[in-house]
C-alpha cells in the first residue's frame, strides 16, 4: 500500500491527510477515518445482487496496514462503520479485535449504525451517540453548518468528492477531504461507496485524491 | 396459388371480406396465407401502409376457418410489436375484422398500460390473440401458470422485427421464442419487417435452423419526393445550428399549406429550439401546433398522437419519438430538420406522410448548415437505389440471459440442461461454451463464481426435484418490477408545484440550475422553484431561459449515407452539376478548391492550417462523429509517437479536427505512416482508455442483469441501503472479480458499437487505398469551418493525469496571484 500525505494545521493541531482516506493525528497517535460501510457488499448479496465480498476485506486490511505504518494506538470512526445489519462481513470485525486487542476503537453513531450499541459491546468499541471530544475538536457523524464557527469539528456522512475539469476538455470526479477553519469532512473511508460532488469550493479549500497523490486544489 | 387453398372456404370469406372493405389482397398478402395454412414459418417484408398486418392476421384466421379442429380453447395467436401505442390500434383493427367476419375470436392487449383487472382476467382465461411488448411477454413466462396460457398456441407474429433486431429486446424475443418452441410443437413463427439491408441475416435471427421458413417480399413500394429548402445565399463558410433558424420564415408556409405537419428534428434540444423558433414566426400558431419528444409526459404525448390522429393539430415538432407508430391519416407533409443521420430512418420519416399505399410521400428538407444540402444529393440516390442500412443483431449479451433465467425460475423453475439446449438454439447465444452457461449459473445461483463467500446469497435455489425456482417473495416482486432491456438515463422528473407532472430532465442538468433560474421543457418556460429527491419543482414563467441539452441523442451517420455523401462531395467538384443541391453549392465547393482541394472519391484529404489561433490537421473521411472519435485519439496517439505533442481533437460526422499551440511537423510520408491500416486495432486499443468507455457501457448492462436495481417497490427512499452506481460496481468487479463475463461484456460492446471495430477497418482500408492530398492552407476552409465551430471537443495527451492536473493547478494558483 503506497501511502501520499498532506499535513495541514486544524486548531493548533497538526494533522497529516492521506491518500487511503484517513487521517493521522500524530500527537494523539490517533487515526480517524469515517464512512467504512463495513457489510454492504453482504447487504446486498443479501438481497440477490452479485456483488464480490472482497471489498470488505480489502478496506479492513487497508485500515491494518494504516495503523501499523502510524503505530496508531486509537482508531476513531466518525460513523457508519456498519452499512446495515449483522452479516459475515461486519464479523470480520471479529478477527480484527483478536489481532489488535491493545488497540483503543471509538465510534460516533451515524445514521447507518443502527446497531452500534450492540456492536460496541461485542468488539470493545466504545460507542459515542452524539459525538465525541479531544482537545477542543469534536467528532460528529454529520457536518456542521459552513457558517458556523463554535466549534472546530471532523465529521464525514457526505462522502465529499470534486470534480475537476483538466483543459481543455476532461471530466474526473476524485474522492477529496473538505477543509475550512473550522471543519474537516472526511471522504469516505470503504471504496465501494460513491462520492458527492457538489460545488463546495466557496466554503472550504479541497484536498483531492488520485492514486498516490493527494493535493490541494486552487479554485479561481 | 395453390388450387386446394384457393377454393377453400376460408379464402373466400376472406377475400369477400376485402371486397366488402372496397380492397383487393397484395399478391405478398395472399402469398402469406397460403405459405401459413402450408405450415411454413417466415418473414413478411413491407412497407409502412400496404396492410402488412393483414398479411400474418388474416392467414391465421383463414387457417382456422379452413381447419378449426386444429384449434382449441383459449390463446391461438401472440402478437409481439416493440411500441405499446402501437398495439392499441392494432387491436381494435384486428378485432373489427374478426367482428364483421363473424367470429367470436376476442382480441386483446397486454402491456404496461393495460388495467390490473383485465390482466386478472386474462390469466383465468385468455383471449384468441393477445398483442403484447418483449417485456410483457417475459412478465407472462415469470409467472406460475405461463404452461397453462400457451398450451394452445399456433402462431407468434413479430412485428416491425427491425427495431427489435439490433437491440437488446429483439435478444428477450429470440430467447422467448426459443422457449415457447421447446414446448409446443409446431408453433408457427413469422416476423413482418421494414425493408434493411440484411433481410436474409433478420430471418437466420428470427427463425434459427427452421426447416420450413420463407421470405414473402411486397413488391410495391413507396413513391418518395425530397425537396429541400435552400438558403438565399450560400454561406461560404457554413456553421451548423445557426442556418436552421434563417429557413423558418420558410418553413412557415410549409405547414400553413398544409393540413398537418409533422416537423423531425434529431435532438430534443433541437426540438425544444423549432418549437420556439416556430411560435416567434407566426404567433399564430399558439394552440396549434405541439411538441413530442420522449422526455416529455407520457399522457401529454398520448394526447398529442390523438389530437394529430383527429387533425386538430396544424403541426408537431418531434424527435424520433414520432419515428414509428400508428399512422397519423391527416399527416400530409414532413418536414427534417438537420441530417437525418440513416436512410432508413430517413424513408421512415418520409414514410410518415401521404398514408394511402399509392400516394407519394412528401419530406422537406431543412439544413442546419449549407453543407448538409450534399446530404440532400446522397439521400436521393440512396432512395433511388434503395440502399438500407443494415440491423447488426447483437450476441453474447449475458446481462439479458442472467435476466432471462430468473425470469424462467421465476415462472415455475427449470432444469438446467434443458434451459442451456434452449437458450443454445438461438441466434444469439448459438456460440456460447458450456464454461459461459455455467457461470451465469453461478451468477444467479451462488452471486458469482468465486463460490464459498457468497454464502449468503440465495437467489435462485434448488428444490427437492432438482428445478431451479425462486423461493423469496421479495426477490420475486423485484426481478418482476425490473424485466426489461430499456434503461433509462438518470433522470429527474418535472412537477408543478401546484401539482401536474411535465416530464423528465437530466440530473446533470438541472444540478446546474439554481433555485429562479429558468429552463425550457416541453415547450414551456419554468422556473425552478425547488428540488426534492428526484423531483424539480417548477412554476410557470416568461422571459429568456435555457434549453436543455440531453446528453446521448446524438445519432452516428450509418455507413451507407456516408458512402453516398463521399461521392456526391466529389461530383460537385466535377462541374457543372445538374444535381440541383451540388449546383447550389457550386461557390463553396470552388471556394474549396481555390484554397485546398476537394477529394476525389479515390482520394482521401487532409488539411494542414496554419492560423493565428495555432496548428491544426484536418480530416475528412465522412465516417460520421462516433468513428472519427476513435479515429482522431488514435492518429493523435500515432503522431504523438513520432515525437511528444499535445493534442486537442474536434469532430463532426465529416471529419476530425487535430489542433495544437505547437507546430506540427509531419511530412507527406509520415502522414501515410500515420494513416496506415497496420498495427490498426493494437494501435486504437492503446490510444483510447477502453476501461473508462467501458464503465459506460456497463451502466446498462448492470441494471439489465440486476445488479442495479431501478424499480423498487413502494417508495424509492427505503431502499437507500441497496443502491450503489454502476460506475461503483464496475470498479469493484474490475478489482475484485476482473473475469466476471459481464465486465468482458462491457468491453465487447464497446469494440462492436463504439469504436466499431468493422467499420473503422473498412475506413482504414479505404483510406490506404485512397491517394492521400496533403494541403497546406493559411486560412480555414469551407470544409474545416463547421468542425471548428460546432463541434465536441476532447483532447488527448501522453502525460499522466496526474501531472496534468498539477500543471493546471500551477496556472490557477498564478492567475489568482496576479488577479490578487
Amino acid at each position: 500500500m503506497k501511502i501520499g500525505e498532506q499535513t495541514i494545521t486544524f486548531n493548533k493541531q497538526e494533522l497529516t491527510l492521506n491518500t487511503q482516506r484517513s487521517i493521522y493525528w500524530k500527537d494523539q497517535k490517533t487515526l480517524i477515518l469515517s464512512d467504512l460501510h463495513l457489510g454492504k457488499a453482504a447487504h446486498f448479496r443479501k438481497h440477490g445482487i452479485a456483488i464480490p465480498t472482497d471489498t470488505a476485506i480489502t478496506d479492513l486490511t487497508r485500515l491494518e496496514s494504516l495503523i501499523a505504518y502510524y503505530q496508531a494506538k486509537q482508531v476513531i470512526v466518525v460513523g457508519d462503520l456498519i452499512h446495515a445489519g449483522i452479516n459475515q462481513e461486519v464479523l470480520l470485525l471479529e478477527s480484527f479485535r483478536q489481532r489488535h486487542p491493545e488497540l483503543h476503537l471509538h465510534l460516533v453513531k451515524g445514521n447507518h449504525d443502527r446497531l452500534s450499541q450492540q456492536m460496541g459491546i461485542r468488539f470493545g468499541i466504545v460507542h459515542h451517540k452524539e459525538a465525541f471530544e479531544m482537545q477542543q475538536i469534536q467528532f460528529k457523524h454529520h457536518p456542521a453548518d459552513a457558517a458556523d464557527s463554535s466549534s472546530f469539528r471532523i465529521s464525514g456522512h457526505i462522502h465529499p468528492g470534486i470534480s475537476l475539469v483538466i483543459p481543455p476538455k476532461r471530466k474526473v470526479r476524485l474522492p477529496c477531504f473538505l477543509v475550512s477553519t473550522h471543519q474537516i469532512i472526511l471522504p469516505a473511508f470503504s471504496t465501494f461507496t460513491g462520492l458527492d460532488s457538489k460545488d463546495l469550493s466557496s466554503l472550504y479549500q479541497s484536498y483531492a485524491i488520485s492514486d498516490d497523490h493527494i493535493f490541494p486544489i486552487t479554485r479561481n | 396459388m395453390n388450387e386446394k387453398i384457393a377454393y377453400s372456404d376460408g379464402f373466400r370469406i376472406i377475400s369477400d371480406y376485402f371486397k366488402s372493405q372496397g380492397n383487393a389482397p397484395f399478391s405478398f398478402q395472399t402469398k402469406a396465407w397460403e405459405k401459413y395454412e402450408q405450415g411454413y414459418s417466415g418473414l413478411v417484408i413491407a412497407p409502412t401502409g400496404f396492410g402488412k398486418t393483414f398479411s400474418l392476421f388474416m392467414a391465421v384466421l383463414m387457417d382456422f376457418l379452413n381447419h378449426p379442429e386444429h384449434y382449441q380453447k383459449g390463446l391461438k395467436l401472440l402478437w409481439i410489436t416493440p411500441l405499446r401505442s402501437l398495439a392499441k390500434d392494432l387491436a381494435r383493427a384486428m378485432q373489427t375484422a374478426i367482428d364483421e367476419i363473424g367470429l367470436d375470436w376476442i382480441v386483446q392487449v397486454r402491456n404496461g398500460d393495460t388495467d390490473p383487472k383485465i390482466k386478472a382476467q386474462q390469466t383465468r382465461s385468455m383471449p384468441d390473440v393477445l398483442l403484447v411488448t418483449p417485456e410483457s411477454l417475459h412478465l407472462l413466462l415469470a409467472q406460475k401458470q405461463r404452461d397453462k396460457y400457451f398450451k394452445n398456441l399456433r402462431c407468434v407474429t413479430v412485428d416491425e422485427w427491425h427495431e427489435l433486431m439490433g437491440n437488446k429486446r429483439g435478444v428477450m424475443v429470440e430467447l422467448a421464442l426459443s422457449f415457447l418452441k421447446a414446448y409446443i410443437k409446431n408453433l408457427r413463427v413469422w416476423g413482418i419487417t421494414a425493408t434493411i439491408g440484411n433481410l436474409e441475416e433478420a430471418m437466420e435471427v428470427l427463425l434459427p435452423q427452421a426447416a420450413k421458413r420463407i421470405q414473402i417480399v411486397a413488391k410495391e413500394k413507396k413513391k418518395i419526393a425530397i425537396k429541400p429548402i435552400f438558403p438565399s445565399t450560400v454561406e461560404l463558410l457554413p456553421w451548423a445550428g445557426h442556418l436552421g433558424g434563417n429557413l423558418v420564415d420558410q418553413v412557415v408556409p410549409i405547414i400553413l399549406a398544409s393540413k398537418s405537419t409533422i416537423l423531425f428534428t434529431n435532438t430534443r434540444s433541437q426540438s425544444e429550439m423549432w418549437y420556439q423558433l416556430l411560435l416567434q414566426a407566426h404567433p399564430d400558431f399558439a394552440g396549434q401546433i405541439a411538441l413530442h419528444h420522449s422526455s416529455i409526459d407520457a399522457h401529454i404525448r398520448e394526447w398529442i398522437e390523438d389530437n394529430l390522429s383527429s387533425g386538430k393539430l396544424k403541426a408537431v415538432v418531434s424527435t424520433s419519438s414520432l419515428d414509428l407508430g400508428v399512422d397519423f391519416k391527416p399527416v400530409d407533409t414532413v418536414i427534417q430538420v438537420g441530417s437525418s443521420k440513416g436512410v432508413a430512418r430517413f424513408m421512415q420519416r418520409a414514410g410518415r406522410s401521404g398514408h394511402s399505399p399509392f400516394e407519394t410521400s412528401t419530406i422537406y428538407f431543412v439544413p442546419t448548415h449549407s453543407l448538409e444540402l450534399i446530404e440532400v444529393a446522397a439521400l436521393k440516390e440512396a432512395v433511388k437505389t434503395q440502399t438500407i442500412e443494415n440491423r447488426d443483431p447483437m450476441v453474447q449479451t449475458f446481462d439479458v440471459l442472467v435476466q432471462f433465467m430468473v425470469t424462467i425460475a421465476l415462472g415455475g423453475g427449470f432444469r438446467s440442461e434443458e434451459l442451456h439446449a434452449i437458450v443454445a438454439n438461438t441466434h444469439a447465444f448459438h456460440y456460447m461454451e458450456t464454461e459461459e452457461w455455467q457461470w451465469c449459473m453461478y451468477f444467479i445461483t451462488a452471486g458469482g463464481k468465486i463460490g464459498k463467500r457468497y454464502e449468503e446469497f440465495h437467489k435462485v435455489i434448488q428444490d427437492e426435484e432438482g428445478k431451479w425456482i425462486i423461493k423469496n417473495r421479495r426477490l420475486a416482486l423485484l426481478h418482476r418490477l425490473n424485466i426489461g432491456a430499456i434503461v433509462g438515463d438518470a433522470m429527474m422528473r418535472v412537477k408543478f408545484l401546484s401539482g401536474g407532472y411535465i416530464g423528465m430532465i437530466e440530473e446533470y442538468f438541472i444540478s446546474k440550475l439554481k433555485k429562479g433560474e429558468r429552463f425550457i421543457l416541453a415547450g414551456r418556460i419554468l422556473e425552478v422553484a425547488m428540488v426534492k429527491e428526484m423531483t424539480v419543482f417548477v412554476r410557470n414563467s416568461s422571459g429568456k431561459a435555457i434549453t436543455p441539452s440531453w446528453l446521448g441523442g446524438r445519432l452516428p451517420l450509418s455507413s451507407n449515407l456516408s458512402h453516398f455523401l463521399r461521392k456526391k462531395l466529389a461530383a460537385a467538384a466535377s462541374a457543372p452539376s445538374s444535381e440541383k443541391e451540388l449546383h447550389f453549392l457550386a461557390p463553396l465547393i470552388e471556394k474549396q478548391a481555390e484554397l485546398s482541394a476537394v477529394p476525389s472519391e479515390a482520394e482521401f484529404l487532409v488539411e494542414h492550417i496554419k492560423t493565428r489561433e495555432g496548428h491544426h490537421l484536418f480530416f475528412y473521411p465522412l465516417e460520421g462523429r462516433l468513428i472519427h472519435e476513435v479515429m482522431a485519439a488514435l492518429v493523435a496517439y500515432r503522431i504523438s509517437k513520432l515525437y511528444p505533442i499535445s493534442f486537442s481533437m474536434a469532430m463532426n460526422d465529416y471529419g476530425f479536427e487535430l489542433y495544437s499551440d505547437k507546430e506540427i511537423q509531419l511530412s507527406q510520408m509520415q502522414l501515410e505512416q500515420v494513416l496506415s491500416r497496420s498495427n490498426l486495432m493494437e494501435d486504437v486499443i492503446s490510444s483510447i482508455n477502453s476501461a473508462e468507455m467501458a464503465s459506460r457501457k456497463f451502466r446498462d448492462i448492470a441494471v439489465i442483469s440486476g445488479l442495479v436495481v431501478q424499480n423498487y417497490p413502494g417508495t424509492q427512499q427505503n431502499n437507500k441501503s441497496l443502491q450503489a452506481s454502476s460506475g461503483i460496481i464496475f470498479r469493484v468487479l474490475m478489482e475484485h472479480d476482473p473475469t466476471n463475463l459481464l465486465l468482458k461484456q462491457a468491453f465487447t460492446e464497446v469494440f462492436n458499437q463504439q469504436l466499431e471495430e468493422h467499420r473503422l477497418i473498412n475506413a482504414f482500408e479505404r483510406i490506404n487505398q485512397s491517394k492521400i492530398r496533403y494541403t497546406f492552407v493559411e486560412e480555414y476552409t469551407p470544409l474545416s469551418f463547421p468542425i471548428k465551430v460546432d463541434s465536441l471537443r476532447q483532447s488527448l495527451s501522453s502525460e499522466a493525469l496526474i501531472e496534468r492536473i498539477q500543471r493546471m493547478e500551477k496556472t490557477n494558483a498564478q492567475k489568482k496571484k496576479r488577479r490578487k
